[in-house]
Protein backbone atom coordinates (compact mmCIF):
# COMPACT_ATOMS: atom_id res chain seq x y z
CA UNK A 1 0.00 0.00 0.00
CA UNK A 2 2.98 2.31 0.90
CA UNK A 3 4.71 1.64 -1.97
CA UNK A 4 1.43 2.00 -4.65
CA UNK A 5 1.05 5.54 -2.71
CA UNK A 6 4.68 6.42 -3.60
CA UNK A 7 4.48 5.77 -6.88
CA UNK A 8 1.62 8.05 -6.89
CA UNK A 9 3.30 10.42 -5.83
CA UNK A 10 6.07 10.41 -7.63
CA UNK A 11 4.32 10.68 -10.40
CA UNK A 12 2.00 13.37 -9.58
CA UNK A 13 5.60 15.22 -8.92
CA UNK A 14 6.94 14.55 -12.46
CA UNK A 15 3.64 15.83 -13.72
CA UNK A 16 3.68 18.57 -11.85
CA UNK A 17 7.78 18.85 -13.30
CA UNK A 18 6.59 18.45 -16.62
CA UNK A 19 4.05 21.10 -17.29
CA UNK A 20 5.96 23.71 -15.26
CA UNK A 21 9.29 22.75 -17.19
CA UNK A 22 8.44 25.30 -20.04
CA UNK A 23 6.66 27.78 -18.12
CA UNK A 24 5.86 30.24 -21.44
CA UNK A 25 3.88 27.27 -22.86
CA UNK A 26 2.72 26.31 -19.93
CA UNK A 27 1.56 30.12 -19.77
CA UNK A 28 0.67 30.19 -23.57
CA UNK A 29 -1.29 27.19 -23.56
CA UNK A 30 -3.22 26.74 -20.66
CA UNK A 31 -3.94 30.08 -18.81
CA UNK A 32 -3.30 32.40 -21.57
CA UNK A 33 -6.41 30.69 -23.79
CA UNK A 34 -9.05 31.39 -20.55
CA UNK A 35 -7.87 35.09 -20.21
CA UNK A 36 -8.34 36.04 -23.99
CA UNK A 37 -11.54 34.05 -23.50
CA UNK A 38 -12.78 35.98 -20.62
CA UNK A 39 -11.50 39.09 -22.25
CA UNK A 40 -14.00 38.71 -25.39
CA UNK A 41 -16.46 38.15 -23.55
CA UNK A 42 -16.08 40.97 -21.28
CA UNK A 43 -15.51 43.01 -24.39
CA UNK A 44 -18.76 41.45 -26.21
CA UNK A 45 -21.04 42.27 -23.06
CA UNK A 46 -19.58 45.79 -22.00
CA UNK A 47 -20.44 46.71 -25.92
CA UNK A 48 -24.31 44.68 -25.38
CA UNK A 49 -24.96 46.26 -22.14
CA UNK A 50 -23.47 49.95 -22.82
CA UNK A 51 -26.47 50.18 -25.54
CA UNK A 52 -28.35 49.25 -23.41
CA UNK A 53 -27.93 50.37 -20.18
CA UNK A 54 -29.88 49.21 -16.96
CA UNK A 55 -31.70 46.88 -18.58
CA UNK A 56 -31.62 43.25 -17.48
CA UNK A 57 -30.85 40.59 -19.91
CA UNK A 58 -32.38 37.19 -19.19
CA UNK A 59 -32.22 38.25 -15.82
CA UNK A 60 -28.71 39.73 -15.47
CA UNK A 61 -27.46 42.88 -15.30
CA UNK A 62 -23.74 44.02 -16.21
CA UNK A 63 -22.60 43.48 -13.18
CA UNK A 64 -24.10 40.18 -12.85
CA UNK A 65 -23.01 39.32 -16.02
CA UNK A 66 -19.42 39.70 -15.21
CA UNK A 67 -19.32 38.11 -12.38
CA UNK A 68 -20.66 34.68 -14.21
CA UNK A 69 -17.87 35.21 -16.81
CA UNK A 70 -15.49 35.39 -13.82
CA UNK A 71 -16.53 32.61 -12.03
CA UNK A 72 -16.42 30.74 -15.51
CA UNK A 73 -12.83 31.51 -16.03
CA UNK A 74 -12.38 30.06 -12.55
CA UNK A 75 -14.64 27.09 -13.41
CA UNK A 76 -13.11 26.75 -16.65
CA UNK A 77 -8.95 26.41 -15.32
CA UNK A 78 -10.57 23.95 -12.86
CA UNK A 79 -13.04 21.71 -14.48
CA UNK A 80 -11.86 21.18 -18.26
CA UNK A 81 -8.41 22.15 -17.87
CA UNK A 82 -7.52 18.73 -19.38
CA UNK A 83 -6.68 17.00 -22.59
CA UNK A 84 -5.82 13.30 -23.34
CA UNK A 85 -3.12 14.31 -25.83
CA UNK A 86 -0.32 12.31 -23.64
CA UNK A 87 -2.65 9.26 -23.42
CA UNK A 88 -3.29 8.94 -27.12
CA UNK A 89 0.07 9.84 -28.22
CA UNK A 90 1.10 6.65 -25.84
CA UNK A 91 -1.34 4.25 -27.84
CA UNK A 92 -0.27 5.37 -31.45
CA UNK A 93 3.40 5.54 -30.64
CA UNK A 94 3.23 2.01 -28.71
CA UNK A 95 4.26 3.06 -25.58
CA UNK A 96 1.72 1.68 -23.65
CA UNK A 97 3.67 -1.50 -23.86
CA UNK A 98 5.62 -0.26 -21.23
CA UNK A 99 2.64 -0.22 -18.73
CA UNK A 100 1.82 -3.42 -19.64
CA UNK A 101 5.32 -4.70 -17.45
CA UNK A 102 5.50 -2.36 -14.74
CA UNK A 103 3.48 -2.61 -11.79
CA UNK A 104 2.07 0.85 -12.27
CA UNK A 105 -0.48 0.59 -15.38
CA UNK A 106 -1.85 3.06 -17.55
CA UNK A 107 -4.69 3.98 -16.01
CA UNK A 108 -2.46 4.98 -12.34
CA UNK A 109 -0.08 6.52 -14.76
CA UNK A 110 -2.86 8.55 -16.56
CA UNK A 111 -4.94 9.25 -13.61
CA UNK A 112 -2.06 10.16 -11.31
CA UNK A 113 -0.30 13.16 -14.06
CA UNK A 114 -3.93 14.19 -13.86
CA UNK A 115 -3.91 15.21 -10.31
CA UNK A 116 -0.57 16.42 -11.04
CA UNK A 117 -2.33 18.99 -13.27
CA UNK A 118 -5.19 19.33 -11.70
CA UNK A 119 -2.81 20.66 -8.58
CA UNK A 120 -1.15 23.22 -11.02
CA UNK A 121 -4.15 24.52 -12.24
CA UNK A 122 -6.06 25.22 -8.69
CA UNK A 123 -2.70 27.33 -7.64
CA UNK A 124 -3.22 29.16 -11.66
CA UNK A 125 -6.69 29.55 -10.48
CA UNK A 126 -6.13 30.52 -6.69
CA UNK A 127 -3.19 33.31 -8.00
CA UNK A 128 -6.33 34.23 -10.30
CA UNK A 129 -8.95 34.99 -7.60
CA UNK A 130 -6.00 37.05 -6.00
CA UNK A 131 -5.27 39.13 -9.04
CA UNK A 132 -9.32 39.67 -9.58
CA UNK A 133 -9.44 40.68 -5.75
CA UNK A 134 -6.40 43.16 -5.98
CA UNK A 135 -7.89 44.78 -9.44
CA UNK A 136 -11.27 45.13 -7.30
CA UNK A 137 -13.35 43.03 -9.66
CA UNK A 138 -13.31 39.97 -7.37
CA UNK A 139 -17.14 39.63 -7.08
CA UNK A 140 -18.74 39.06 -3.36
CA UNK A 141 -18.69 35.82 -1.74
CA UNK A 142 -18.68 33.29 1.10
CA UNK A 143 -16.54 30.97 2.06
CA UNK A 144 -18.94 28.77 2.19
CA UNK A 145 -19.50 28.78 -1.32
CA UNK A 146 -16.29 29.20 -2.67
CA UNK A 147 -15.01 25.81 -0.92
CA UNK A 148 -18.24 24.03 -1.89
CA UNK A 149 -17.57 25.90 -5.86
CA UNK A 150 -14.30 24.50 -5.65
CA UNK A 151 -15.18 21.29 -4.66
CA UNK A 152 -18.10 21.05 -7.25
CA UNK A 153 -15.34 21.95 -9.86
CA UNK A 154 -13.22 19.53 -8.96
CA UNK A 155 -15.44 17.03 -9.04
CA UNK A 156 -16.27 18.19 -12.40
CA UNK A 157 -12.75 17.39 -13.61
CA UNK A 158 -12.67 14.17 -12.84
CA UNK A 159 -16.32 13.78 -15.19
CA UNK A 160 -14.08 15.38 -17.78
CA UNK A 161 -11.25 13.63 -17.12
CA UNK A 162 -12.92 10.26 -17.44
CA UNK A 163 -14.63 11.77 -21.11
CA UNK A 164 -11.06 13.05 -22.14
CA UNK A 165 -9.74 9.09 -20.92
CA UNK A 166 -12.56 8.06 -23.30
CA UNK A 167 -11.46 10.08 -26.03
CA UNK A 168 -7.79 9.13 -25.76
CA UNK A 169 -8.20 5.47 -25.59
CA UNK A 170 -10.49 5.65 -29.13
CA UNK A 171 -6.76 5.89 -30.58
CA UNK A 172 -6.76 2.12 -31.06
CA UNK A 173 -9.04 2.77 -33.95
CA UNK A 174 -8.93 6.76 -34.76
CA UNK A 175 -6.04 7.85 -36.25
CA UNK A 176 -6.26 11.73 -35.29
CA UNK A 177 -8.15 11.57 -31.65
CA UNK A 178 -7.36 15.43 -31.68
CA UNK A 179 -10.47 16.09 -33.61
CA UNK A 180 -13.08 13.90 -31.17
CA UNK A 181 -11.46 16.47 -28.60
CA UNK A 182 -11.69 19.38 -30.39
CA UNK A 183 -15.65 18.42 -31.04
CA UNK A 184 -16.10 17.64 -27.72
CA UNK A 185 -14.50 21.29 -26.89
CA UNK A 186 -16.80 23.27 -29.48
CA UNK A 187 -19.78 21.50 -28.17
CA UNK A 188 -18.69 21.82 -24.33
CA UNK A 189 -17.84 25.65 -24.75
CA UNK A 190 -21.77 26.35 -26.30
CA UNK A 191 -23.81 23.78 -24.78
CA UNK A 192 -22.41 24.28 -21.36
CA UNK A 193 -23.28 27.92 -20.57
CA UNK A 194 -19.53 28.86 -20.72
CA UNK A 195 -20.30 31.66 -23.65
CA UNK A 196 -24.01 32.23 -22.51
CA UNK A 197 -25.52 31.39 -19.73
CA UNK A 198 -28.53 28.98 -20.24
CA UNK A 199 -31.13 31.00 -19.15
CA UNK A 200 -30.62 33.12 -22.22
CA UNK A 201 -31.43 29.96 -24.31
CA UNK A 202 -34.75 29.35 -25.90
CA UNK A 203 -36.58 26.90 -23.34
CA UNK A 204 -37.38 23.94 -24.92
CA UNK A 205 -33.20 23.97 -25.67
CA UNK A 206 -32.59 23.93 -22.04
CA UNK A 207 -34.93 21.68 -21.22
CA UNK A 208 -32.88 19.39 -23.48
CA UNK A 209 -29.75 20.20 -22.12
CA UNK A 210 -31.18 18.79 -18.69
CA UNK A 211 -30.93 15.77 -19.90
CA UNK A 212 -27.33 15.98 -21.10
CA UNK A 213 -23.56 16.72 -18.41
CA UNK A 214 -23.26 19.86 -20.57
CA UNK A 215 -25.12 22.13 -17.61
CA UNK A 216 -22.81 20.47 -14.69
CA UNK A 217 -19.76 21.49 -16.39
CA UNK A 218 -19.87 25.17 -16.39
CA UNK A 219 -23.20 26.24 -15.48
CA UNK A 220 -24.10 24.54 -12.57
CA UNK A 221 -20.45 25.05 -10.41
CA UNK A 222 -21.02 28.73 -11.45
CA UNK A 223 -24.03 28.87 -9.52
CA UNK A 224 -22.45 27.27 -6.74
CA UNK A 225 -19.79 29.59 -6.41
CA UNK A 226 -22.06 32.42 -6.93
CA UNK A 227 -24.45 31.32 -4.28
CA UNK A 228 -27.73 30.56 -6.07
CA UNK A 229 -29.96 28.02 -4.99
CA UNK A 230 -28.64 24.66 -6.61
CA UNK A 231 -29.83 20.84 -5.59
CA UNK A 232 -26.42 19.39 -4.74
CA UNK A 233 -27.60 15.73 -3.95
CA UNK A 234 -29.03 15.81 -7.41
CA UNK A 235 -25.95 18.10 -9.04
CA UNK A 236 -23.87 15.00 -7.39
CA UNK A 237 -25.83 12.52 -9.03
CA UNK A 238 -26.26 13.08 -12.14
CA UNK A 239 -22.40 13.83 -12.64
CA UNK A 240 -21.72 10.40 -10.82
CA UNK A 241 -24.09 8.59 -12.94
CA UNK A 242 -22.17 9.86 -16.27
CA UNK A 243 -19.08 9.48 -14.55
CA UNK A 244 -19.77 6.22 -13.65
CA UNK A 245 -21.71 5.40 -17.75
CA UNK A 246 -18.08 6.65 -18.88
CA UNK A 247 -15.79 4.49 -16.49
CA UNK A 248 -18.05 1.57 -17.68
CA UNK A 249 -17.32 2.47 -21.52
CA UNK A 250 -13.69 3.04 -20.99
CA UNK A 251 -13.19 -0.05 -19.31
CA UNK A 252 -14.93 -1.74 -22.11
CA UNK A 253 -13.23 0.20 -25.27
CA UNK A 254 -10.00 -1.04 -23.00
CA UNK A 255 -10.49 -4.30 -23.40
CA UNK A 256 -11.51 -4.15 -26.82
CA UNK A 257 -8.58 -2.16 -27.96
CA UNK A 258 -5.94 -4.17 -25.73
CA UNK A 259 -7.10 -6.84 -28.42
CA UNK A 260 -6.03 -4.72 -31.59
CA UNK A 261 -2.95 -3.22 -30.13
CA UNK A 262 0.10 -4.09 -32.31
CA UNK A 263 3.01 -2.46 -30.35
CA UNK A 264 3.73 0.12 -33.04
CA UNK A 265 7.62 0.45 -33.15
CA UNK A 266 8.50 -2.67 -31.15
CA UNK B 1 9.12 35.65 -68.54
CA UNK B 2 11.30 34.05 -65.21
CA UNK B 3 8.16 35.11 -62.94
CA UNK B 4 5.68 33.51 -64.76
CA UNK B 5 8.32 30.34 -65.00
CA UNK B 6 8.86 30.58 -61.03
CA UNK B 7 4.63 30.61 -60.70
CA UNK B 8 4.24 27.64 -62.87
CA UNK B 9 7.16 25.46 -60.32
CA UNK B 10 5.32 26.79 -57.55
CA UNK B 11 1.52 25.55 -59.10
CA UNK B 12 3.38 22.58 -59.71
CA UNK B 13 4.64 22.16 -56.39
CA UNK B 14 1.63 22.76 -54.30
CA UNK B 15 -0.44 20.27 -57.40
CA UNK B 16 2.22 17.68 -55.40
CA UNK B 17 1.53 18.95 -52.33
CA UNK B 18 -2.40 18.84 -52.73
CA UNK B 19 -2.37 15.35 -54.22
CA UNK B 20 -0.32 13.44 -51.95
CA UNK B 21 -2.31 15.76 -48.64
CA UNK B 22 -6.37 14.22 -50.26
CA UNK B 23 -4.53 10.28 -50.81
CA UNK B 24 -2.94 11.11 -46.75
CA UNK B 25 -6.58 12.31 -45.63
CA UNK B 26 -8.94 10.04 -47.53
CA UNK B 27 -6.79 6.78 -46.06
CA UNK B 28 -8.24 7.51 -42.74
CA UNK B 29 -11.68 8.36 -43.68
CA UNK B 30 -13.42 8.27 -39.95
CA UNK B 31 -10.93 11.16 -39.47
CA UNK B 32 -11.75 12.73 -42.43
CA UNK B 33 -15.56 12.36 -41.97
CA UNK B 34 -14.94 13.95 -38.03
CA UNK B 35 -13.28 16.61 -39.23
CA UNK B 36 -16.18 17.74 -41.54
CA UNK B 37 -18.31 17.32 -39.08
CA UNK B 38 -15.94 19.89 -36.51
CA UNK B 39 -16.26 22.34 -39.30
CA UNK B 40 -19.88 22.08 -39.36
CA UNK B 41 -19.50 22.43 -35.21
CA UNK B 42 -17.91 24.85 -35.04
CA UNK B 43 -19.95 27.21 -37.85
CA UNK B 44 -22.97 26.36 -36.01
CA UNK B 45 -21.74 27.43 -32.18
CA UNK B 46 -20.55 30.81 -33.82
CA UNK B 47 -23.70 31.33 -35.09
CA UNK B 48 -26.01 30.04 -32.59
CA UNK B 49 -24.31 32.39 -30.15
CA UNK B 50 -25.06 35.66 -32.04
CA UNK B 51 -28.73 34.42 -32.62
CA UNK B 52 -28.91 33.95 -29.18
CA UNK B 53 -27.62 36.93 -27.87
CA UNK B 54 -30.24 38.80 -30.66
CA UNK B 55 -33.45 36.93 -28.84
CA UNK B 56 -32.75 39.34 -26.11
CA UNK B 57 -31.13 42.42 -27.65
CA UNK B 58 -31.40 44.07 -30.89
CA UNK B 59 -28.41 45.97 -31.71
CA UNK B 60 -24.37 45.07 -30.87
CA UNK B 61 -22.82 48.26 -31.04
CA UNK B 62 -24.06 50.17 -34.07
CA UNK B 63 -25.26 46.44 -35.91
CA UNK B 64 -28.14 44.22 -35.95
CA UNK B 65 -28.42 40.68 -36.04
CA UNK B 66 -28.30 40.24 -40.08
CA UNK B 67 -24.98 42.64 -40.19
CA UNK B 68 -23.50 40.66 -37.25
CA UNK B 69 -24.08 37.27 -39.20
CA UNK B 70 -22.94 39.14 -41.91
CA UNK B 71 -19.50 39.74 -40.58
CA UNK B 72 -19.32 35.69 -38.73
CA UNK B 73 -20.10 34.39 -42.23
CA UNK B 74 -17.36 36.72 -44.00
CA UNK B 75 -14.95 35.45 -40.63
CA UNK B 76 -16.44 31.63 -41.43
CA UNK B 77 -14.95 31.98 -45.15
CA UNK B 78 -11.54 33.30 -44.04
CA UNK B 79 -11.05 30.65 -41.64
CA UNK B 80 -12.16 27.73 -44.27
CA UNK B 81 -9.70 29.12 -46.25
CA UNK B 82 -7.48 28.50 -43.64
CA UNK B 83 -8.73 25.37 -42.65
CA UNK B 84 -8.31 24.06 -46.16
CA UNK B 85 -4.44 25.91 -47.02
CA UNK B 86 -2.48 26.67 -43.96
CA UNK B 87 -3.92 24.69 -40.63
CA UNK B 88 -1.78 22.12 -40.30
CA UNK B 89 1.51 23.23 -41.35
CA UNK B 90 1.70 25.17 -38.01
CA UNK B 91 1.32 22.09 -36.08
CA UNK B 92 3.89 20.05 -38.25
CA UNK B 93 6.16 23.21 -37.87
CA UNK B 94 6.67 23.29 -34.20
CA UNK B 95 7.64 19.32 -34.42
CA UNK B 96 10.03 19.61 -37.33
CA UNK B 97 12.08 22.42 -35.37
CA UNK B 98 12.20 19.53 -32.36
CA UNK B 99 12.72 16.69 -34.84
CA UNK B 100 15.45 18.47 -37.01
CA UNK B 101 12.51 17.15 -39.92
CA UNK B 102 13.16 21.10 -41.06
CA UNK B 103 16.67 20.31 -42.51
CA UNK B 104 15.04 18.35 -45.63
CA UNK B 105 12.93 21.77 -46.21
CA UNK B 106 15.74 23.93 -46.48
CA UNK B 107 17.51 21.74 -49.15
CA UNK B 108 14.54 22.17 -51.19
CA UNK B 109 14.64 24.55 -54.48
CA UNK B 110 11.39 25.96 -53.08
CA UNK B 111 10.99 28.94 -50.72
CA UNK B 112 11.01 27.43 -46.91
CA UNK B 113 8.71 29.91 -45.97
CA UNK B 114 6.32 28.29 -49.17
CA UNK B 115 7.27 24.66 -48.22
CA UNK B 116 6.70 24.96 -44.50
CA UNK B 117 3.20 26.49 -44.30
CA UNK B 118 1.77 25.67 -46.94
CA UNK B 119 2.69 21.59 -47.43
CA UNK B 120 -0.73 20.20 -46.14
CA UNK B 121 -4.12 20.44 -47.70
CA UNK B 122 -7.09 19.68 -45.89
CA UNK B 123 -9.43 18.10 -48.29
CA UNK B 124 -12.21 17.42 -45.54
CA UNK B 125 -12.62 21.64 -45.13
CA UNK B 126 -14.35 21.20 -49.28
CA UNK B 127 -17.80 20.68 -47.60
CA UNK B 128 -17.10 23.58 -45.44
CA UNK B 129 -15.97 25.87 -48.12
CA UNK B 130 -19.43 25.19 -49.83
CA UNK B 131 -21.23 25.83 -46.33
CA UNK B 132 -19.48 29.42 -45.71
CA UNK B 133 -19.98 30.57 -48.87
CA UNK B 134 -23.58 29.42 -48.69
CA UNK B 135 -24.04 31.68 -45.66
CA UNK B 136 -21.83 34.36 -46.73
CA UNK B 137 -24.02 34.87 -49.69
CA UNK B 138 -27.80 34.15 -47.60
CA UNK B 139 -26.41 36.60 -45.35
CA UNK B 140 -25.40 38.95 -47.61
CA UNK B 141 -28.87 38.75 -49.91
CA UNK B 142 -30.73 39.80 -46.40
CA UNK B 143 -28.61 43.26 -45.84
CA UNK B 144 -29.50 43.72 -49.18
CA UNK B 145 -25.83 44.30 -50.90
CA UNK B 146 -25.31 45.79 -54.22
CA UNK B 147 -23.52 44.51 -57.54
CA UNK B 148 -19.78 46.11 -55.72
CA UNK B 149 -20.35 44.83 -52.99
CA UNK B 150 -20.95 41.09 -54.16
CA UNK B 151 -17.81 42.14 -56.93
CA UNK B 152 -15.34 42.90 -53.45
CA UNK B 153 -16.27 40.31 -51.20
CA UNK B 154 -14.17 37.63 -53.42
CA UNK B 155 -11.53 40.07 -53.17
CA UNK B 156 -11.52 40.70 -49.86
CA UNK B 157 -11.91 37.21 -48.20
CA UNK B 158 -8.53 37.01 -50.32
CA UNK B 159 -6.61 40.63 -49.18
CA UNK B 160 -8.36 39.00 -45.10
CA UNK B 161 -7.08 35.69 -45.92
CA UNK B 162 -3.13 37.18 -46.69
CA UNK B 163 -3.39 39.27 -44.04
CA UNK B 164 -4.11 36.88 -41.33
CA UNK B 165 -1.82 34.39 -43.03
CA UNK B 166 1.26 36.70 -42.58
CA UNK B 167 0.52 37.97 -38.87
CA UNK B 168 0.55 33.66 -38.10
CA UNK B 169 3.36 33.26 -39.80
CA UNK B 170 5.17 36.23 -38.10
CA UNK B 171 4.07 34.40 -34.70
CA UNK B 172 5.33 31.14 -35.27
CA UNK B 173 8.28 31.98 -36.12
CA UNK B 174 8.78 32.78 -32.16
CA UNK B 175 9.30 28.41 -32.01
CA UNK B 176 12.86 29.29 -34.02
CA UNK B 177 13.33 30.87 -30.28
CA UNK B 178 11.21 28.16 -27.85
CA UNK B 179 12.16 24.50 -27.13
CA UNK B 180 8.50 23.92 -26.67
CA UNK B 181 6.44 25.55 -29.64
CA UNK B 182 3.11 23.92 -29.00
CA UNK B 183 2.22 27.04 -26.50
CA UNK B 184 3.04 29.67 -29.62
CA UNK B 185 -0.04 27.46 -31.62
CA UNK B 186 -2.72 28.50 -28.89
CA UNK B 187 -1.77 32.03 -29.09
CA UNK B 188 -2.27 31.97 -32.74
CA UNK B 189 -5.90 30.56 -31.91
CA UNK B 190 -6.08 33.17 -29.45
CA UNK B 191 -5.74 35.88 -31.65
CA UNK B 192 -8.41 34.40 -34.41
CA UNK B 193 -10.34 34.05 -31.49
CA UNK B 194 -10.14 38.30 -31.63
CA UNK B 195 -10.52 38.52 -34.67
CA UNK B 196 -13.74 36.88 -34.51
CA UNK B 197 -15.99 39.89 -33.23
CA UNK B 198 -16.26 43.59 -34.24
CA UNK B 199 -13.33 45.90 -33.23
CA UNK B 200 -16.04 47.82 -31.79
CA UNK B 201 -16.30 45.66 -28.63
CA UNK B 202 -12.90 46.30 -27.65
CA UNK B 203 -11.75 49.16 -26.12
CA UNK B 204 -9.91 51.97 -27.51
CA UNK B 205 -6.22 51.07 -25.93
CA UNK B 206 -7.00 47.07 -27.25
CA UNK B 207 -8.30 48.44 -30.56
CA UNK B 208 -5.34 50.48 -31.73
CA UNK B 209 -3.36 47.85 -30.22
CA UNK B 210 -5.07 45.01 -32.57
CA UNK B 211 -5.08 47.60 -35.23
CA UNK B 212 -1.66 48.89 -35.57
CA UNK B 213 0.71 47.00 -33.69
CA UNK B 214 -1.21 43.18 -34.62
CA UNK B 215 -2.90 43.94 -37.58
CA UNK B 216 -5.43 40.76 -36.54
CA UNK B 217 -9.00 42.93 -35.86
CA UNK B 218 -8.21 44.33 -39.52
CA UNK B 219 -8.61 40.53 -41.01
CA UNK B 220 -12.24 41.00 -39.93
CA UNK B 221 -13.42 43.99 -39.57
CA UNK B 222 -11.48 45.92 -42.03
CA UNK B 223 -13.46 44.57 -44.60
CA UNK B 224 -17.05 44.08 -43.34
CA UNK B 225 -16.97 47.90 -42.56
CA UNK B 226 -15.81 48.98 -45.67
CA UNK B 227 -18.70 46.91 -47.60
CA UNK B 228 -21.34 48.25 -45.15
CA UNK B 229 -19.71 52.15 -45.53
CA UNK B 230 -17.70 52.67 -48.21
CA UNK B 231 -16.24 56.12 -46.43
CA UNK B 232 -14.60 53.35 -44.81
CA UNK B 233 -12.00 52.67 -47.37
CA UNK B 234 -9.72 53.90 -44.90
CA UNK B 235 -9.69 50.20 -43.46
CA UNK B 236 -8.40 49.08 -46.63
CA UNK B 237 -5.32 51.18 -46.67
CA UNK B 238 -4.63 50.13 -43.16
CA UNK B 239 -4.83 46.57 -44.67
CA UNK B 240 -2.65 47.02 -47.71
CA UNK B 241 -0.19 48.43 -45.47
CA UNK B 242 -0.82 46.10 -42.86
CA UNK B 243 0.43 43.15 -45.60
CA UNK B 244 3.30 45.17 -47.17
CA UNK B 245 4.75 45.61 -43.69
CA UNK B 246 3.84 41.82 -42.49
CA UNK B 247 6.06 40.33 -45.54
CA UNK B 248 9.11 42.29 -45.23
CA UNK B 249 8.88 41.65 -41.65
CA UNK B 250 8.12 38.19 -42.18
CA UNK B 251 11.03 37.75 -44.51
CA UNK B 252 13.53 39.43 -41.69
CA UNK B 253 12.25 37.34 -38.55
CA UNK B 254 12.48 34.34 -40.85
CA UNK B 255 16.05 34.64 -41.70
CA UNK B 256 16.67 35.71 -38.25
CA UNK B 257 14.80 32.30 -37.34
CA UNK B 258 16.82 30.15 -39.52
CA UNK B 259 20.01 31.85 -38.77
CA UNK B 260 19.27 30.71 -35.08
CA UNK B 261 17.99 27.49 -35.97
CA UNK B 262 20.00 24.87 -34.38
CA UNK B 263 19.09 21.06 -36.42
CA UNK B 264 18.35 18.26 -33.67
CA UNK B 265 18.65 15.63 -36.09
CA UNK B 266 22.70 16.66 -37.31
Amino acid sequence: MKNNLLKWYQTILISWKKNTAYRLNFLLQIIGPALVFFFIKYSLWNTIFSKNPGVKIGGYTFAAMITYHIWSFIVSLIAQGHTALNLSMDIRMGRISSYLIYPFNFWEFHTASFIGFQLLQFVVASISLLIFSLLGILPEFTWTNLVLGMTCSFYVSLFWYTLQYLTGIIAFWLEETWILRVILQIVTVFLSGAVIPLELFPAWAVKILEYTPFPYLTYYPIKIFSGAPVDLTNFFTIVTGWMIILILANSFIWKRGMRLYTAAGM
Amino acid sequence: MKIFKEINHYIQVYGKFASTSISEATSFRTSFILMIFMDIFFNLSSLFTISIIFDHVSLVGDWNKDQLLFFTSFMLVVDCFHMLFLSHGFWRFSDDLKTGNLDYTLLRPVSSIFTVFFRYFKPSSIPDFFLTVGLIIYFGMKINLGLWQWIAIPFLVLLSFTLLALIEFIISCAMFWLVEGLGVNFLRMQLQSMSRMPDFIYNQFMKRVLTFCIPILLVGSGPVQFIFDPSKWIYLVYMLGGIIFCYYFLIFIWNRGLNHYDSASS
